[in-house]
């Protein structure tokens, strides 16, 4: 019963989105007409009707050949994200996903300052936050670490690159994925990585569950949660500075939170949930993709909006049905 | 037989004693409870015992020849219920344990034969958070059980349970011991101390900052006075 509901959301959610495509054609028609092809904005292919008056379209396979680089991170990142994500939520552990990006944000500032390469700086800074938070842990530190990383994140990238005009503008960019651009060398290091660490969690899905429910029978078993609870937080924090790097923040976390958030309502058992997170993870990034494209809208917000409705229909859904 | 025996021990963290032992065993069949107040050090205790902990100092002996399986049953209240799981994944938590990346495929027949020895076969698929105490507890059990462990530590494993299940619960902890499994029952309940248990580790907390506490082990009977003892002066 609760598969239909998720299915006939899913359907809704493509139907309401064709609706708008129909009702946003004509506006499109409206500001083509009124657009000159040097101003239109780039990566779009909109072609004009022979006959004169009809709806613009979008030449979506050069457009999609255009993103293919792009896309094939987003589909990596919306795996292995939507798989991350249900334990994110499951183990509580959000803050983390939101203050990590923004430590990774503080190595990509060292590189764009010093005209160097983005990720191994960034690696250096999620190691070193990483290094920090598995030691403060097993200290029983407390609640301050996360909110201070995030704020220090969000603080210091910036002050990394102040004054340093066109590097403060990449930033931005790292930070609010407007212009998402992704070279073919960074996807081909980016999609194997993202897909590798994605399932090496979904395959572990059992020993998470143990960690969180009964801790104690693990270590009377031999093993130690607290290596178990590193590992989660490298192989979360991997997806975390791949995804960032190739896709900047607000893509990531959407990825990360918004699928999860959509398929645990619903979901019976955890295959079942990480499953249909990744599912969820994909169709947010077609439907986005493709709205983004209609309506001239940024790409990671897109996908953030839709995948927002996607998590309120399915919260509603589950709460009345 | 003798599984584990503690001599004069002390047992702590990072060089800080929090548990002294004068004497103490764990034999097949044999039920130890373990009473105390919060903080006295009933975890450290049985880290300490089962080997988890390295002692400070004085003598933990394992029986030669003997396979230490430890078992642990959970305090069902101390679930996070908000994971999706079936019956089935919250009983197959204890065996997967033992598994080296968790997988249980190979050990469902395990499970469910100890499910269905339980009565509670039937839940396999059932949401375990939609359950009833008794029988997420029962559940936990039948999981703990299937991985045929010689040493069962249970934590409160009453708490939160109705009169009935906590009767069933009792019942099926008795005939586990009466089939030669060693149990290890920490509880504030006293009257399920009572009824378990062959000998007693009452832990009297530290007097004194600097201090470790002192576990005490005394027989049932001599627990039960002392605590009548104790109800007459209040």
């Amino acid at each position: 019963m609760r598969v239909v509901v998720v299915l006939l959301i899913c359907l809704s959610a493509f139907s309401t989105t064709a609706a708008v495509d129909r009702a946003t054609q004509a506006a499109l028609n409206d500001i083509d007409s009124s657009v000159t092809p040097a101003t239109k904005p780039a990566g779009t292919t909109l072609k004009r009707s022979e006959s004169s008056g009809e709806s613009p379209r979008i030449e979506w396979l050069p457009l999609l050949s255009l993103f293919a680089p792009m896309l094939a991170a987003a589909v990596a990142v919306g795996v292995a994200g939507g798989i991350a994500g249900t334990f994110v939520l499951l183990r509580r552990e959000a803050l983390l996903a939101l203050a990590m990006p923004q430590v990774v944000a503080v190595g990509a500032a060292v590189g764009l300052r010093n005209h160097w390469p983005t990720l191994p700086p960034a690696i250096v800074a999620a190691a070193g936050a990483l290094i920090f938070l598995v030691t403060s842990r097993r200290r029983g530190s407390g609640p301050w670490v996360l909110p201070a990383l995030y704020i220090a994140g969000l603080s210091i990238s910036f002050l990394v690159i102040a004054s340093k005009g066109q590097d403060v503008a990449d930033l931005q960019k790292l930070f609010t994925g407007i212009d998402v651009a992704v070279a073919p060398s960074d996807a081909a290091l980016a999609v194997p990585i993202l897909l590798v660490v994605g399932i090496t969690l979904a395959v572990l899905w059992r020993r998470w569950l143990l960690m969180a429910q009964a801790p104690a029978a693990a270590e009377l078993a031999g093993l130690h949660p607290a290596r178990w609870d590193a590992l989660f937080l490298i192989l979360l924090t991997t997806i975390l500075l791949m995804g960032t790097n190739v896709l900047g923040v607000v893509m990531v976390l959407a990825m990360l939170f918004l699928p999860a958030a959509t398929a645990l309502p619903w979901a019976r058992s955890v295959p079942v949930a990480l499953i249909a997170a990744a599912v969820l993870a994909l169709i947010f990034l077609g439907v986005g993709f493709a709205v983004s494209n209609l309506m001239q809208w940024p790409l990671s917000q897109t996908i953030g909006g839709v995948g927002f409705g996607f998590v309120v229909v399915s919260h509603l859904g589950a709460r009345f049905l | 037989m003798t599984l584990i025996q503690v001599q004069n021990a002390m047992f702590g963290y990072g060089g800080k004693p929090v548990v002294r032992v004068d004497s103490l065993e764990l034999r097949r069949g044999h039920c130890l409870g373990i009473f105390g107040p919060n903080g006295a050090g009933k975890t450290t205790l049985v880290r300490g015992i089962t080997g988890l902990l390295p002692m400070m100092s004085g003598r933990v002996e394992r029986q030669p020849g003997v396979e230490l399986r430890l078992g642990y049953l959970p305090q069902h209240r101390a679930m996070e219920l908000h994971w999706p799981m079936t019956g089935f994944d919250a009983a197959a938590m204890s065996i997967s344990a033992r598994r080296l990346f968790g997988w249980v495929r190979r050990d469902a027949s395990a499970v469910l034969t100890s499910m269905r020895n339980l009565g509670v076969e039937s839940l396999k698929h059932r949401p375990f958070g939609k359950l009833s105490g008794g029988q997420q507890q029962r559940l936990l059990l039948a999981g703990a059980l299937a991985a045929e462990p010689n040493i069962l530590v249970l934590d409160e494993p009453t708490d939160g349970l109705d009169v009935q299940s906590r009767r069933s619960l009792l019942d099926l902890l008795a005939d586990c011991a009466a089939r030669g499994l060693c149990t290890v029952v920490i509880s504030h309940d006293v009257e399920d101390l009572l009824q378990l248990s062959d000998e007693i580790a009452w832990l009297h907390p530290a007097e004194h900052a600097g201090e470790s506490s002192r576990c005490e082990s005394i027989s049932p009977e001599h627990f039960a006075e002392r605590m009548l003892q104790t109800r007459r002066i209040k």
